[in-house]
């Protein structure tokens, strides 16, 4: 699981220097949005600098004109106060400054406000330089200072990058997932194909492709095994055709042979009828393995349905039926001139192991019917029998019970027969449906369904 | 329909199994065939083919020096023999390119020996016509050379269609051939909207040939199926 450990490296990889990238681009957002504040709140305009500047060029006499012009400028006032309290002058100030102060107004506003102007204050050889920003420019604290929009932009700020953050994250997060899932999927999907025993091909490129190798090595392995297994059956299956020729020439030349026992002939006659049995089987066998993995071409064209119960009728009266059944035949009007899309030795093949059932389920003989109708989208095909019928139980365990070729049950006596299950198949490979109704003593109904129309 | 003189018909068979030779060999002189030729290779079927000169080849399909497709290849060169496969190979491929080849017909092993004989019969009686092909019925008796009835003393002309719907019955003797394969052989199409001809012919010919046409003993309906023709030995 080499490759799968590194496309995860890969996608961890990635997701953390995206983490990485979003811290630096946060920093860098935190910066360029704080740059511009703090160098306004430390630069040369900033009440450190100011005082300094204003400081050099203040004296009981006055300030110097430039100075001054630069403090108003910047909206900026000034006081001086001589040692007794009393403003020796002012640049800019407002209205509410008073002329003097105690003791104890020097001490108020020293903590930050004078009539709430946040103030700034010097002391000089002769005096106390006094400069008064804005209101609402600056917030004072006891130990420093921040300015008013900084403090209100942080917690918006931060709230901010966070969500943006989470969009992102969440984003790369859909992404990825959308990705390693639409990458995983074919894989995910033919490991379930590979589960149910059939060969499943992906074609895959990236770092997945390890796994698709895999897969499709598993596939070819499943292929190569079902394709020894079919072959092996139709291996023994055709070794078993000439030396079963044998028994059923040689036992039906007994069976007629006019000069033998009748005692003889009768036996001839079993064994011929048994061995027509196991040709049956070994045809039944072959099929079945060849459909169920998915060797058989089928062969589909346009047939006629009731032409071909017409022929497979006939042709099992024409071998020869015993006189304790009967076979009818019942093609209504609408059904006659449906043409459907089948390979018709299929069809015919699934009719006759039906009409066998019913034979061989009913000794003592029976009536069967086989029936066609239609309507625009289904076409049915019935075998009807006025036999012995199956009772519930049966009929229950012929619908669940998997067949031997599927079962890895030891129970031989919980499968059934290998007819139906071709049956099966056949209706499968046509898209089509089968019912079995029967009751005890009722007889037997098996219906079979097939879409008919575009696309059948 | 008599066919005593398909028996006179030489036959080969092809088959690598000896005992298979012998048997099919025994079915078929049992039956009355006198000219049996056998061979078990595709090299010895050639010059049977070639020396011989059988009326039908059956070959088997698995031979030790080749197939038996090839070997049909190689006959068709220089024969137009009628060519049956018999074989154990019954994949639909098989089947296919047997008959896609030009083969008469296509039997998988194993086989009931009525049915072998049935299917011999039948290639036969499709490829060589019998010089005076008469058929007795009860009462009648049917000329297909002169499409002629011929019933106490009088003598029924067959039109056209009656002549084709009494020789597809007769080449089937006594089994039940379907309304599909009859209205293939009158109007090369399927049985819908036909029913109404076939009856008609139906009612002509049995006047023609059957001694009571309401209570027919030769040629009968099979219910949902078609007809059938019972012949007099």
């Amino acid at each position: 699981m080499k490759s799968l450990g590194k496309y995860i490296s890969k996608y961890l990889v990635s997701f953390a220097g995206l983490v990485l990238l979003l811290l630096f681009i946060n920093g860098i957002a935190f910066g360029w949005t704080f740059y511009g504040v703090v160098t306004k709140d430390h630069g040369d305009l900033s009440p450190q600098n100011m005082l300094e500047e204003a400081a050099a060029s203040a004296s009981l006499e006055g300030i110097s004109k430039e100075t001054s012009e630069r403090l108003k400028n910047n909206h900026i006032w000034a006081i001086y106060l001589d040692m007794e309290g009393n403003r020796v002058w002012e640049t800019g100030a407002p209205d509410e400054i008073p002329e003097h102060f105690t003791v104890q107004d020097v001490a108020v506003f020293a903590k930050g406000y004078l009539a709430d102007y946040p103030v700034f204050i010097r002391n000089t050889d002769d005096g106390m330089l006094i400069l008064g920003y804005p209101q609402d420019s600056y917030m004072k604290l006891p130990s420093n200072y921040y300015s008013l929009r900084s403090i209100k932009t942080f917690p918006f700020f931060v709230i901010g990058i966070l969500a943006v953050d989470f969009v992102i994250l969440f984003l790369v997060y859909y992404y990825s997932k959308r990705k390693i899932l639409k990458n995983a999927e074919p894989i995910i999907t033919s490991i379930v194909t590979l589960g149910t025993g059939k060969p499943a091909s992906i074609s895959m490129r990236g770092e997945l492709s390890g796994i698709a190798d895999s897969v499709n090595k598993a596939s070819d392995i499943i292929i190569r095994q079902n394709q020894a297994r079919a072959n092996w059956i139709s291996g023994v299956s055709h070794d078993i055709r000439t030396p079963l020729s044998m028994i059923m020439g040689y036992a039906e030349r007994i069976a007629h042979e006019k000069s033998a026992d009748s005692h003889v002939r009768q036996e001839a006659e079993i064994i011929r009828q048994q061995s027509v049995k196991i040709r049956e089987l070994v045809q039944d066998l072959n099929l079945v393995s060849r459909l169920e993995y998915e060797m058989q071409p089928i062969h589909k064209s346009p047939v006629s349905l009731a032409g071909l119960l017409r022929s497979y009728t006939a042709e099992l009266l024409n071998t020869g039926l015993s006189d304790e059944y009967s076979i009818n035949i019942e093609i209504a009007p609408m059904a006659e001139t449906v043409l459907f899309n089948c390979d018709a030795r299929l069809i015919s093949r699934a009719v006759g192991n039906l009409v066998q059932n019913s034979i061989s389920h009913n000794p003592d003989g029976c009536d069967i019917i086989l029936a066609l109708d239609c309507t625009n989208k289904s076409i049915f095909l019935s075998i009807t029998d006025n036999g012995i019928g199956l009772s519930t139980e049966k009929l229950k365990e012929l619908n669940e019970k998997p067949h031997y070729m599927e079962s890895t049950d030891d129970r031989l006596d919980l499968r059934h027969g290998l007819g139906l299950i071709l049956v099966h198949q056949i209706v499968d490979a046509h898209n089509g449906t089968m019912q079995i109704e029967s009751e005890e003593g009722k007889g037997c109904k098996v219906i079979l369904d097939f879409p008919i129309g575009k696309g059948s | 329909m008599n066919h005593s003189f398909l028996r006179n018909k030489k036959l080969l068979l092809v088959d690598d199994e000896p005992e298979l030779l012998k048997m099919v060999t025994s079915i078929l002189s049992d039956d009355g065939f006198r000219n049996i030729v056998t061979a078990v290779s595709v090299k010895e079927g050639i010059s049977a083919v070639q020396n011989e000169k059988p009326d039908l080849a059956i070959l088997d399909v698995m031979l030790p020096d080749g197939d038996g497709f090839s070997l049909m290849q190689q006959i068709r060169t220089f024969s137009d023999v009628p060519v049956i496969f018999l074989t154990a190979k019954d994949e639909a491929v098989d089947r296919l390119s047997g008959l896609g080849l030009g083969a008469d017909d296509y039997i998988i092993k194993p086989f009931l020996p009525q049915e072998l004989l049935y299917r011999i019969y039948a290639v036969l009686r499709r490829c060589y016509k019998e010089d005076t092909p008469l058929i007795n019925l009860d009462g009648c008796t049917i000329d297909f050379s002169r499409a002629e009835v011929h019933k106490a003393d009088k003598i029924i002309p067959l039109t056209a269609m009656e002549h084709i719907f009494l020789e597809t019955l007769a080449r089937n003797e006594g089994r039940i051939v379907t309304v599909d394969t009859l209205c293939e052989a009158l109007w090369g199409d399927n049985p819908f909207g036909y029913e109404n001809s076939l009856n008609a012919h139906v009612r002509r010919i049995r006047e023609k040939i059957e001694t009571d046409p309401s209570k027919p003993v030769s040629l009968i309906t099979v219910k949902g199926l078609g007809y059938k023709l019972n012949t007099r030995k």
